[in-house]
C-alpha cells in the first residue's frame, strides 16, 4: 500500500459511547415499525396468492376482482405502508442515536404518526371495500373512490413532517456542535428526506390537481400523458427513499457488526449526494415506451439514469473494502480468505452480504430495463417483476429484517435468546426470493406480460411457462414463511420470558479516518438542493410544459366504483 | 422509564492500542481483496449484459 | 497511520474509473443500436382525440387491420378498447418493414408480441405507433399488457406473421386473418 510523506496523525479515540437509560423515541420507533411490519405480513400472503392465482393450479376466490383487490393491497402495503412507517421510525432511531440528543418536536411526530394511520385506514378500507382497484400506481383516467388517494395524501403530508423534523434536528445539532461533521446516518438519514420531498412533488401534484378533482366528480377528463409524466417524476425517486436505510445500514452499521471500520466517510457523503441529485431527473425511463415524450428527453433521461449507477458501483466497491478491513482484523488473509473470516453468524453480516448478491441480480435486470431501445424487450413483462422484486425484496426489505434486528434489542431492553431464528429467517428470504424471481426473468424474456389475473394455460406458449410459475409459486411461499419468522422474532422480545438485557452500545461504525472538518458541501444540503433544482429543470421543465404549450386530446374519467 | 444519558464523546470505539494495531495490518493488506470482488462482479455484469444485448435483443429486429 | 486517507481515496478513485469505463461500454452500445440500427423507443406525439377517435379518418371500423397504403407502406391499425383489441387477430409478412399504429378511446393500454421488440403504451390522446421487421414467422400472441380495468385479463390478440410470399392482399390492398378469426 502507498504511503505518503506527511504523516497523519492517529486520530485520538476516547472510552466507548455507552448510552444508558431508555431513549426518547422508544415508543415511536416500536409504534412504527410495528405498522410497517404487519403492513408487510399482509402483504407478503396476498403475494403468495397472487402468483398461485396465475399458476395453473386452481386458486381459492380466484376472480378478477378479487385479484386486482389484492394486487393493489400488495402494492400499497408494500410501497407505501411499509416503507414510509419504516423509513420514518428508523429516521427518529438515528436522529437520537447519532446525534447522541433528543428529538425535537416528538409531539409533532406523533401527529404524523397518528394522520399516517389514519391515511392507511382510509386507503385500505377503500381497497378492500373493491372501490380502489387501480393499483398502486393509479393509472387515470380510471379513477378510485377520492378516500383512497386523500388517504395516501395523509401518509404522504405525514413523511413530510418527518422530513421536516429531520432537517431541524440536524440544523440545531450543527448549531450546537459547529464545525463539526454531521454522523453519517444521520447525513444519510437527512439526504433522504431532502430528497423524498423533491421526489414528492409529482405525485402530489397529479393527485392534487388531476386525480382527486376527478374522483370528486369535479373533472370529467385527465391529461393522461401530464398524470403519467408527473407520476414518473416520483417513481424512480421513491425506490431510492426505500433503499436509502439499506444504504446507511451498509455505510454505518453493518462495518461495526463486522468488527471493522467504515472504509471511507467521504465516500458515503458522496454516494448519499449523488442518489440525491441522480434518482430525480430519470423518471422517464418508466415512460419510454410512451407516445408523449420524444426520444431525445428520453435519451437525456437515460443518460442521467447511467449515471445514478454510479454510486452504487462506488458503495459496493467501498463496502466490500470495509468488510475486507473486518475480516482481516479477524486473521483474514490472501485474496479472498477475509471472506471467510467474516462473523457471518451475526444478521447484520449475513443480510448484507445476500443484499449484495440480490442487488447484483437486481441491478442486472435494471440495466437492461435503463437500456433505452432495450426496454422494448422486457417492458411490462415478468423481468420486470423480478427486477423490481430483487431490490425491493432483496435488497430493501432484507436490510430493514436486519436494521430492525439490531434496533430491538435497544428499543425493548431485551436479547435476544438465539441469533439462530434470526439468521433461519434471512436465509429463507434470500433462498425464496432467488427461487420466485429467476423463472420471471426467463418467462419475462419470453413475454409473460405483467398484472393479469390469470393466465389461459390452452395456449401452448403460455403452457410452457406453467412449471415456472410454479417454480416461481414454491418461492413465494418460502417468502411467506420467512415473512411470518420475521413477526414472530420482533414479537419475542416483547416477552417477558426473554432475558433482560438493556444494550448500551451505539451500533455505527467510525470511519478509518473519523471526518474532521468538512467542506460545507460534504456536511449539509444547501448547493446540491440548487442543483437538483437546476437538473430537474433541464429534464422535466420541456416534459412537463409540452402539455401545456400544445395540449393533447383528454381522456374521458372511468370511475372503477 | 430511566432519562437517556448520551455520552459526550466523539468516537464509539475503545481506545485499544492492540485493536488500532490490527487495524493498520489489516489496511496494509487491502485493498486487493475488495478489488477483486468488485471486478469480477462487474465483469460478471457485463458479460449478462452484453450477452442479452447481442444473444437476445438484437436478433429479435429493429423496432423504433 | 501508514495507510492515510489520501490513499484510501486514491483506491476509490481508481474504481471510479472502472465504473466510469462499464457506463461508457453501456451506453456505446445503445448508442450504436440507436443510431446505425435505428432502434429507438416508439416515441409518437400524434394526437386523436379519444372522444371521437370512431369518427375519425383513420380509426374508423373500415380501416381497421391490415393493409398497404397508397405510398406502398403495409400499416396496421388496431383499437385497444376494454376489454379487447379490434381486430382481434392481424396478419403481417415477415422480413419486411411494417408498421403498427394503434389508438385507444377509453383507458391506458399497451400492448407487446411475444418474442419480439414490438412494445408500446397506447396512452389516450395519442397515436401509439411502431415500425418493425419481423423475424420469424408464427402466430404470436399480443396481449394488453398494462391494467386497463377488471377485464384486463382477456384483452388479448394475435399477430399472424407470415412468410412474404404468403401474404397476399386483396386488389384494394387488404389482408386478414381469415374467416377462422
Amino acid at each position: 500500500m502507498a504511503t505518503i510523506a506527511e504523516p497523519v496523525p492517529m486520530p485520538r479515540r476516547e472510552p466507548a459511547g455507552a448510552l444508558t437509560g431508555d431513549l426518547q423515541v422508544r415508543r415511536l420507533v416500536i409504534a412504527h415499525v410495528w405498522v410497517a411490519v404487519v403492513a408487510f405480513a399482509v402483504a407478503c400472503l396476498l403475494g403468495v396468492w397472487q402468483m398461485w392465482a396465475r399458476s395453473p393450479i386452481e386458486a381459492p376466490a380466484h376472480t378478477a376482482a378479487n385479484y386486482f383487490r389484492s394486487v393493489t393491497l400488495h402494492g400499497v402495503s408494500m410501497a407505501f405502508v411499509l416503507t414510509t412507517f419504516f423509513i420514518m421510525g428508523f429516521g427518529y432511531f438515528v436522529a437520537e442515536t447519532a446525534l447522541k440528543r433528543p428529538v425535537p418536536g416528538l409531539k409533532l411526530a406523533w401527529a404524523a404518526f397518528w394522520m399516517g394511520i389514519a391515511g392507511v385506514l382510509m386507503a385500505a378500507l377503500s381497497v378492500v371495500s373493491g372501490r380502489a382497484s387501480v393499483l398502486y400506481t393509479f393509472y387515470p383516467p380510471l379513477t378510485a373512490t377520492a378516500w383512497f388517494y386523500i388517504g395516501l395524501v395523509l401518509v404522504v403530508v405525514a413523511s413530510w413532517i418527518w422530513c421536516l423534523l429531520m432537517i431541524v434536528a440536524m440544523r440545531s445539532w450543527k448549531a450546537a456542535n459547529p464545525g463539526q461533521a454531521v454522523p453519517l446516518a444521520m447525513f444519510g438519514t437527512v439526504a433522504n428526506a431532502v430528497m423524498w420531498l423533491w421526489t414528492t412533488v409529482g405525485v402530489a401534484a397529479e393527485l392534487l390537481f388531476q386525480v382527486i378533482p376527478a374522483a370528486l366528480g369535479l373533472n370529467g377528463m385527465v391529461d393522461v400523458g401530464l398524470s403519467r409524466t408527473l407520476f414518473s417524476w416520483t417513481l424512480h425517486a421513491i425506490v431510492y427513499f426505500w433503499l436509502f436505510p439499506s444504504y446507511i445500514a451498509f455505510y454505518t452499521m453493518a462495518p461495526r457488526a463486522a468488527g471493522g471500520r467504515l472504509y471511507s466517510d467521504t465516500m458515503g457523503r458522496l454516494a448519499f449526494i449523488l442518489f440525491l441529485l441522480y434518482s430525480l431527473p430519470v423518471g422517464l425511463h418508466h415512460l419510454f415506451m410512451d407516445p408523449e415524450h420524444s426520444n431525445g428527453f428520453k435519451f437525456l433521461q437515460m443518460f442521467l439514469t447511467a449515471l445514478v449507477s454510479v454510486p452504487t458501483f462506488l458503495t459496493v466497491f467501498t463496502i466490500a473494502a470495509s468488510l475486507e478491513v473486518a475480516g482481516r482484523m479477524r486473521g483474514g488473509t490472501g485474496t479472498f480468505g477475509w471472506i471467510r473470516a467474516l462473523p457471518w453468524d451475526r444478521p447484520m453480516v449475513l443480510a448484507t452480504g445476500l443484499a449484495f448478491f440480490m442487488l447484483f441480480w437486481g441491478g442486472g435486470g435494471g440495466l437492461v430495463n435503463m437500456s433505452y431501445g432495450m426496454n422494448a424487450m422486457v417492458h411490462n413483462t415478468s423481468w420486470v417483476t423480478a427486477h423490481f422484486h430483487l431490490i425491493f425484496g432483496g435488497t430493501v426489505v432484507i436490510m430493514y429484517f436486519a436494521i430492525a434486528y439490531a434496533m430491538w434489542p435497544m428499543l425493548t431492553g431485551r436479547a435476544f435468546p438465539s441469533m439462530k431464528p434470526l439468521l433461519t429467517q434471512l436465509w429463507l428470504w434470500f433462498i425464496g426470493m432467488m427461487v420466485m424471481t429467476l423463472p420471471w426473468h426467463w418467462t419475462g424474456l419470453q413475454g409473460q406480460w405483467r398484472r393479469i389475473a390469470a393466465f389461459d394455460y390452452s395456449d401452448p406458449l403460455i403452457a410452457s411457462w406453467g412449471p415456472w410459475v410454479i417454480v416461481s409459486l414454491v418461492g413465494g411461499i418460502i417468502l411467506a414463511v420467512s415473512a411470518l419468522m420475521f413477526v414472530w422474532n420482533l414479537v419475542v422480545l416483547h416477552r417477558s420470558s426473554s432475558p433482560r438485557a438493556p444494550v448500551t452500545d451505539v451500533p455505527y461504525a467510525e470511519a478509518v479516518h473519523p471526518p474532521g472538518r468538512l467542506p460545507a458541501s460534504l456536511n449539509g444540503f444547501g448547493l446540491w438542493n440548487v442543483i437538483v433544482a437546476v437538473l430537474m429543470l433541464l429534464a422535466y421543465g420541456y416534459p412537463i410544459a409540452q402539455f401545456f404549450i400544445d395540449p393533447p386530446p383528454q381522456a374521458v374519467v372511468h370511475r372503477l366504483h | 422509564m430511566a432519562e437517556p444519558a448520551y455520552p459526550m464523546t466523539r468516537h464509539d470505539y475503545a481506545d485499544d492500542a492492540a485493536e488500532l494495531e490490527r487495524l493498520e495490518a489489516a489496511l496494509e493488506g487491502g485493498p486487493k481483496g475488495a478489488v477483486a470482488v468488485s471486478l469480477i462482479a462487474v465483469a460478471l455484469l457485463m458479460v449478462g449484459w452484453l450477452g442479452i444485448y447481442f444473444l437476445v435483443f438484437l436478433p429479435r429486429g429493429t423496432v423504433g | 497511520m501508514a495507510v492515510n486517507e489520501q490513499a484510501i481515496l486514491k483506491s476509490e478513485v481508481r474504481w471510479a474509473w472502472v465504473v466510469a469505463g462499464i457506463v461508457a461500454v453501456i451506453l456505446g452500445a445503445i448508442l450504436f443500436a440507436a443510431l446505425s440500427m435505428h432502434v429507438n423507443p416508439p416515441s409518437n406525439r400524434e394526437f386523436v382525440d379519444p372522444k371521437t377517435l370512431h369518427l375519425s379518418a383513420e380509426f374508423t371500423e373500415e380501416n381497421l387491420g391490415t393493409r398497404i397504403d397508397p405510398d406502398g407502406r403495409i400499416v396496421a391499425r388496431v383499437i385497444a378498447t376494454q376489454f379487447e383489441f379490434v381486430p382481434n387477430c392481424i396478419i403481417l409478412p415477415a422480413q419486411r418493414d411494417v408498421t403498427l399504429r394503434f389508438a385507444t378511446p377509453d383507458v391506458i393500454h399497451g400492448i407487446l408480441v411475444t418474442g419480439t421488440n414490438v412494445n408500446t403504451m397506447v396512452v389516450p390522446g395519442y397515436v401509439a405507433q411502431v415500425h418493425t421487421q419481423f423475424t420469424k414467422t408464427g402466430d404470436l400472441l399480443m396481449p394488453c399488457h398494462e391494467f386497463c380495468g377488471l377485464g384486463h385479463t382477456q384483452m388479448i390478440a394475435t399477430v399472424k406473421v407470415v412468410p412474404p410470399d404468403q401474404f397476399r392482399p386483396d386488389a384494394s390492398g387488404r389482408a386478414s386473418c381469415g374467416d377462422d378469426r
